[in-house]
């Protein structure tokens, strides 16, 4: 299998905090893969080294086999890799279409463009009917989908996704595990997970790594992990 | 009671365009412009040197006015902001910068252009008397030209993908640079944009009260009370805050006449009141 993403052995401060102590890990082109661990255990940081947002100190980022670290946000979107950011970051004036049309950006297709904004709109209705409304006025878990959407817009080979089910109802948390898979399976896009919802994530990803203060604690199969002991204690709460 | 509102929306179109220039650069870079005032000074008197002096026709004077400033603000941008920005870690460097480059625009203009009042030829002859409004067809000139320039910009910031690139900028930085927007970039044509705005004005206005290097400074105060009116960062802030106050400055002038010169001590007392109700303005939210 030919991976899409190698994160080797990367080093990354936030002034004097060692956010990552020499982290790998990797993505499978097609593959769902999880990014678990507790709050400040350093999955932003990863996705943010990934998209360029922050640089890293040591290691080495490997993207469709060229080498990225260091390269800066823009550049990265045009090759491919989207992100959904932690928080969601709607742009709260701007209309859903024109939030939509912002994923898009770095594309000069137009009839490319069309077809994704169809896309969209098909896979979450909801946005049609909210297309002319403030972003910022809508429910959390509409700005999520909203959101997903507008990575999608970018076309990407890798959505990175950071904590969708925050701040979502319980209910909205289903649609947007199956949304997920859903792009996964139809959209030609590899996916990197982060969440708190260790769960969730672990039964729609097939692998699955764990952090805990900047190291990758755990990894494997992603259904092994839901079994796994240790996992259920630590991350998933000790009931299943 | 005709003239008062025809004064004021005058005013009010050259003072909004004015205010957008500043309020585009607050919102995308968290810079108070203090050299705004002063920018619209050096494009009145590039309009008087071009149109005055060498006596091309009065459009390529403004553009050459607009051009001029775009270029200063892209350069202010590039070489003076981003620098202090990315090197410092606290606000009021910015603000320290801007406070720098308005004395030394005064200390240029005054040096190049002198101190003395200066006007041009009249653009349009006549005067406009009807419907109980008098007003000199110049006058009338120049606030259509103003008015075609706010829907212009406001066009430009809601259907261009620069003008959307900006406005995604202003809401959420990081958010646009994950979209693609090249944050640099579009900042620098922001700055131009906003500095643009400014010489523009400044060289429609040198057709009509003229322009001296002392003005800078009370011009700057204006367009600042203009988008505290308004909510700064917010366009319709800025419109409706150009507005309001050459609304009241022209209702001033009317009614106050016969108290001296009381009219700006009023709108100061009024923008206290109001700001200590209000603080963040009509419209408090960016970009609307």
């Amino acid at each position: 299998m030919t991976q899409i993403l190698d994160f080797r052995n990367v080093d990354l401060f936030y002034d004097h905090v060692h956010a990552l102590r020499g982290v790998s890990l990797s993505v499978n082109q097609g593959e769902t893969v999880a990014l678990i661990g507790a709050n400040g255990a350093g999955k932003s940081s990863i996705l943010r080294a990934i998209t360029g947002l922050r640089r890293i100190r040591s290691g080495e980022i490997h993207y469709d086999g060229q080498r990225i670290d260091g390269r800066n946000p823009a550049d990265l979107v045009k090759a491919g890799i989207a992100m959904v950011p932690e928080g969601r970051r709607v742009f709260p004036y701007m209309t859903v279409k024109d939030n939509l049309l912002m994923g898009a950006f770095t594309r000069t297709d137009k009839a490319g463009i069309a077809q994704s904004l169809e896309m969209v709109l098909t896979r979450f209705p909801r946005l049609k009917e909210r297309y002319g409304q403030a972003a910022g006025t809508m429910s959390g878990g509409e700005q999520q989908m909203m959101v997903i959407g507008r990575a999608l817009m970018a076309k990407p080979r890798l959505l990175l996704l950071d904590e969708p089910s925050l701040g979502v109802a319980p209910k909205l948390v289903q649609d947007i595990a199956r949304s997920i898979v859903a792009i996964n399976r139809d959209e030609n896009v590899s996916v990197l997970l982060v969440e708190q919802n260790s769960r969730m994530a672990l039964r729609i990803s097939q692998r699955a790594y764990a952090l805990t203060t900047g190291v990758v604690a755990l990894s494997g199969n992603s259904s092994d992990l839901l079994s796994d002991e240790r996992v259920k204690s630590l991350y998933l709460g000790g009931e299943l | 009671m005709e003239q008062v509102i025809a004064n004021g929306l005058y005013l009010g179109a050259q003072y909004a365009l004015v205010a957008l220039g500043l309020t585009l650069i607050f919102g995308l870079m968290n810079v108070l412009n203090f050299a705004h005032g002063q920018m619209y000074v050096l494009g009145g008197f590039i309009t008087y040197v071009v149109y005055g002096q060498l006596g091309l026709p009065f459009v390529v004077a403004v553009l050459a006015s607009g051009v001029t400033l775009a270029v200063v603000g892209g350069l202010m941008e590039r070489y003076l902001f981003r620098t202090v920005i990315k090197r410092s870690h606290r606000e009021e460097s910015t603000m320290l910068l801007a406070a720098a480059t308005a004395f030394f625009f005064d200390a240029v203009i005054l040096l190049v252009f002198g101190e003395k009042q200066r006007g041009v030829p009249k653009i349009v002859k006549g005067v406009f008397n009807d419907f109980g409004v008098i007003l000199p067809y110049d006058r009338i000139v120049v606030g259509l030209v103003a008015a075609v320039l706010i829907l212009g910009f406001i066009a430009f910031m809601k259907f261009t993908k620069p003008g959307r690139a900006m406005r995604a900028l202003a809401q959420d930085r990081t958010a646009a640079q994950l979209m693609g927007v090249e944050v640099d970039r579009y900042t620098m044509i922001g700055f131009a944009l906003g500095a643009m705005l400014a010489g523009v004005t400044g060289g429609l206005l040198v057709s009509i009260t003229g322009v001296n290097s002392g003005i800078g400074g009370p011009i700057s105060i204006k367009a600042f009370m203009m988008i505290m009116i308004g909510g700064a960062g917010v366009v319709s802030g800025a419109i409706a805050g150009g507005f309001i106050l050459g609304m009241m400055e022209s209702v001033g002038l009317t009614v106050l006449r016969e108290y001296g010169d009381v009219t700006y001590l009023v709108i100061f007392a009024a923008l206290m009141i109001f700001l200590s109700i209000r603080p963040n303005g009509l419209m408090g939210k960016p970009w609307g």
